[in-house]
Formats: C-alpha cells, sequence, structure tokens
C-alpha cells in the first residue's frame, strides 16, 4: 500500500545526503517500526512519508500514485505533544480540529470526537485544557486528535520518548489496541522509535537505519503472536532473539 | 495564616503609603511656597471635584476619547492584519520589513507637523497619528506572536490541509494572541500621549487643549487637575486591558505556567 523506491533526501544540494536509497514496502494493516541511531534521519524519512517535505530524488507512492502533498488518508502524530497540541483548544476542540470540513454537523462533530476520547480512556477530560493533564493523556489525546478521521495511514514520530517508562508501557498497549481494532479494518501504522525493545514489542516488522547518510541496514520480522503482552511478550526467546539480531545488525554497521 | 495574610496585606499598604506620602510632600512644599503657580493639592482635589463633573470638563474627555478610539482601532487593525500577514509568509515579512523598520524607527511625534500639513488642524490628523504611533507595538507583537508558532502546530495544519485562511484564523491568530495583547496595552498608552501632543498643536477641544489652555489663562488648578486625569485614565484603561487579558488568555496563563499579571 505503501511503497518508498530509493528515497534521498538532501536540505541542500551540496551538502550531505541526510538520506540516501532507501526502497521499502509497507503492506496494508502493517505495523512498521523503524529504528536506528538518532541523526540517522528517521525523522526525514517520516516527513518524506507523508509528503511534508519533498524528496531530493525517488519517490513515497502509496496505492500507486506518488505522494506529493500529505494525502488525506494520512496522519501523524509528533514526539512533543506540548507543542502540536493547541493550547488555546480544549480537549474535544483540539480533537474536533480535524473534523471541519468533514461535511459533520457541529453535535455530529462533538459526538466523534468524544467517541474516539472515550476509545483513548479520556472520557473524563473532555473540557479540560490539554496543559491541564499528564504527559502521557496529553499523547492520548494528540493520538485520538490523529484518529479521529480514520486515518487509513498512522505515522508516529517518536511518540513516547519523553514519557516516563510506566505511562510508556501503557501508551505501547493503546497503540496496539489502535493497531488491533477488532471488527474494522486494520490501520497501517509507521512507528518510529530509537528504543529497540519498543520496536520488537510493537511491531510485525522492523526496519533499522544506519547513519550519515540514513539507508536501510536491514528489515527484520518480528513474527511474534497478538495480542502482545507486556511481561509474556518480553519475556519470550522469540522476543530476545529479534532484539539482538537488531542490535547485531547496529553493531556490524558502525563496524563498517 | 496570619503570616501569610501579612505577606500579602502589607506591600499593598506600602504602596498606598508611599502614594500618599507624595502627595502629602506635594501638600506641604506648595503650601510653603506660597505661590500661585504651584497650588496645593488639596486645591487642586477641590476644584477638580467642582469641574469635573460639568460639561467644561467632560466634552474634552469625550473628544479626547473619542479620538483615542478611533486612532486606535485603525491603528491596532492594520496592525494585527498587516502582523498576520508579515508573520505567516515570509516573502510578505521580507518584503515589508524594510518599510516597516524604517518607520517604527521615526519618533511618532515628529511626523505631526507633516500630518498638519497633509490633513489639516482637525481630526483627521490627530487619528492619523495615533493610528500611526498604535500601529507599530502591534504590529511587531503580532509578528512576534506567529512567529513563535511551534513547527509541530504548522505542520499538523499541512496534514489537515488547513487553507490559509483557516491557519491564519484557526491556528496563527489564536497562538499569537498573548504576544499581541502585550502589544495592544503599550500601544494605549502611546495612544494616549499621541492624542494629548496632537491636541497640543492642532486646533478645537479635547484635554490636551483643556490642559494647554489653563495653563495660558494661569489657571493652574484646573491645569494640574487636566494632569492628574490623565494619569487617571492611563491607569484605568490599563487596568482594563489586563482584565480582559486575564479572561480571554486564561489559557495562556495555564499553558505556559506564566504568572498573571
Amino acid at each position: 500500500m505503501l511503497r518508498v523506491a530509493q528515497l534521498g533526501k538532501r536540505y541542500s544540494s551540496d551538502g550531505p545526503a541526510a538520506l540516501t536509497g532507501v526502497s521499502f514496502d509497507v503492506t496494508a494493516g502493517e505495523l512498521l517500526a523503524v529504528v536506528g541511531p538518532s541523526g540517522c534521519g528517521k525523522t526525514t524519512l517520516l516527513r518524506l512519508l507523508c509528503g511534508l517535505t519533498p524528496p531530493s530524488e525517488g519517490a513515497v507512492l502509496f496505492n500507486g500514485r506518488p505522494v506529493l502533498r500529505p494525502p488525506h488518508e494520512f496522519a501523524l502524530v509528533f514526539q512533543d505533544y506540548s507543542r502540536s497540541l493547541f493550547p488555546w483548544l480544549s480537549v474535544v476542540r483540539n480533537v474536533m480540529f480535524p473534523l471541519r470540513g468533514a461535511g459533520l454537523t457541529r453535535t455530529g462533530r462533538i459526538s466523534r470526537a468524544e467517541a474516539v476520547l472515550d476509545e483513548m480512556g479520556l472520557h473524563g477530560a473532555a473540557h479540560k485544557y490539554p496543559w491541564q493533564l499528564s504527559g502521557g493523556m496529553q499523547q492520548r489525546v494528540a493520538i485520538a486528535r490523529a484518529l479521529v478521521s480514520l486515518p487509513e495511514v498512522l505515522l508516529l514520530d517518536e511518540p513516547f520518548a519523553s514519557i516516563d517508562a510506566l505511562t510508556r508501557a501503557e501508551l505501547q498497549d493503546v497503540l496496539l489496541r489502535v493497531h488491533g481494532v477488532s471488527g474494522g479494518r486494520r490501520v497501517t501504522i509507521v512507528h518510529v522509535t530509537h528504543d529497540i525493545d519498543e520496536a520488537v514489542y510493537l511491531a510485525d516488522r522492523v526496519l533499522i537505519l544506519s547513519s550519515a547518510p540514513g539507508r536501510v541496514a536491514g528489515s527484520i520480522e518480528v513474527g511474534l503472536a497478538r495480542p502482545r503482552a507486556q511481561t509474556a511478550t518480553r519475556s519470550s526467546p522469540r522476543f530476545l532473539a529479534v532484539r539482538n539480531e537488531i542490535h547485531l545488525v547496529i553493531a556490524a554497521k558502525e563496524l563498517g | 495564616m496570619i503570616a501569610a495574610l501579612l505577606n500579602r496585606v502589607v506591600p499593598r499598604l506600602l504602596g498606598v503609603l508611599v502614594f500618599a506620602a507624595a502627595l502629602g510632600i506635594w501638600e506641604v512644599w506648595a503650601r510653603s511656597e506660597e505661590s500661585f503657580l504651584v497650588p496645593p493639592m488639596s486645591a487642586v482635589a477641590e476644584r477638580a471635584w467642582q469641574v469635573w463633573p460639568t460639561a467644561d470638563f467632560l466634552m474634552p474627555v469625550a473628544a479626547s476619547l473619542k479620538r483615542l478610539a478611533a486612532g486606535f482601532a485603525i491603528g491596532a487593525g492594520i496592525g494585527v492584519v498587516v502582523g498576520l500577514m508579515m508573520g505567516s509568509s515570509r516573502r510578505t515579512r521580507r518584503t515589508l520589513e524594510p518599510l516597516m523598520e524604517f518607520s517604527r524607527a521615526i519618533p511618532p511625534v515628529a511626523i505631526v507637523p507633516a500630518a498638519i500639513v497633509v490633513l489639516g488642524l482637525g481630526d483627521a490628523m490627530r487619528i492619523a497619528v495615533i493610528a500611526f504611533a498604535v500601529c507599530f507595538p502591534v504590529l511587531v507583537n503580532t509578528i512576534e506572536g506567529v512567529r513563535v508558532v511551534s513547527p509541530e502546530a504548522r505542520d499538523t495544519a499541512s496534514i489537515l490541509h488547513v487553507g490559509s485562511m483557516g491557519r491564519t484564523f484557526r491556528i496563527y491568530l489564536p497562538a499569537a494572541l498573548p504576544s499581541i495583547v502585550a502589544g495592544l496595552r503599550i500601544a494605549v498608552s502611546i495612544g494616549l500621549l499621541m492624542v494629548v501632543i496632537s491636541e497640543f498643536l492642532g486646533e478645537g477641544d479635547g484635554l490636551g487643549r483643556y490642559i494647554l489652555f489653563h495653563q495660558s489663562q494661569f489657571n493652574m488648578p484646573e491645569m494640574y487637575g487636566g494632569i492628574l486625569f490623565l494619569g487617571l485614565l492611563g491607569y484605568v484603561l490599563n487596568s482594563l486591558f489586563l482584565f480582559a487579558e486575564h479572561r480571554v488568555l486564561t489559557w495562556h496563563y495555564g499553558a505556559a505556567g506564566v504568572q498573571a499579571p
């Protein structure tokens, strides 16, 4: 559904490449994690994927069409929730924001937003302001805002990097629930992180980027059963094996 | 509990005491001078008590306030609109910045003679110079307010296909509001300054003219009364803005952890 072909990016024509020759596919309903050391162009890759930044070479194809500007079917969650949520809007109005012009009445927009907030475990918070909530709760609001327009592709840029470890585990399970919503079609997720354990725990497949310039160093099928659970999954032999494999790929790249 | 109460009350009490002491020094000094050019505070207050409720005083006050309101509305309106345009488009900012930086470097008082030549001695000139002076602090603060909108908020707008109008009014304007309101508050005091100066130089009515007239007639209590009233007016306008700021920007004080002034 999402095809990345020989993607490269230079921010200035004579500058160093941030990304070069990156190719991979994402199938519908897949949860792909992208890991790599900081500065390897993970964020650049995500911006190229959703058409916020034009590529210098290659292309991103969504259902066969090149992505030149953000497709309506995409939603994005940033690392810094405090800067992506609008502090002057209450939680429910933040979540309603994407629905303007979606052909819904005001009450329709409110009830849709409230439904998503309920799903995210935020029913008490609808009329609070984002800054009155904890960091974890704010990121839930940001995810709710991304989901409210029923995207086919959800892109997350280190969404849990600035959240404490316990809350992070909670939010990882929220994301797994979002991905595995029963009955409906699965949403396709590309999750960028520098946390290898998180990548293995969440993903169907982990894409490893090496740095300077960013290129694909490896792609590893996780192959862990779903549904996953923090303790059981993380202590399974398969989890440890995949984790080690990723570490080896990164170490091999660093040694050249 | 009592200590906390004292901590709150004592500084305020001191503030009132210092103010009262200043009035007291004026009173004592003026009485010892025994010159009609420096009337004691009590004489000024007594005359104000008689004159302020009459049309002789209220008409000029109303005239000045009307000019301030008109000039402020025009200047602040231009400041916000142009500021939003300059803040949201780098090209517009680059195009207009040299003109803006040059124009706002001119002390607004200096354009009054030119304004008199072009617009005459009436209200058109006055409102124009007030608007000119008011415009810049609002403009600069609006640009700055839009400029600091986070890249995440801009990207969110792009992802959601928010058009340029929607961006301006649903993201840039509310995001810049704290900065804009701060600019408006600076602009009010500058506006009041321009009201008085433009009235000194033109013809007609207004508080500035009232002060100048009574100075020329050696009606010292009236003159001082007019000056004190301007102080009072500036104080009240500033307080009104602070009050409005509080109502409109509750979210800002919460989000930024800023202490409300």
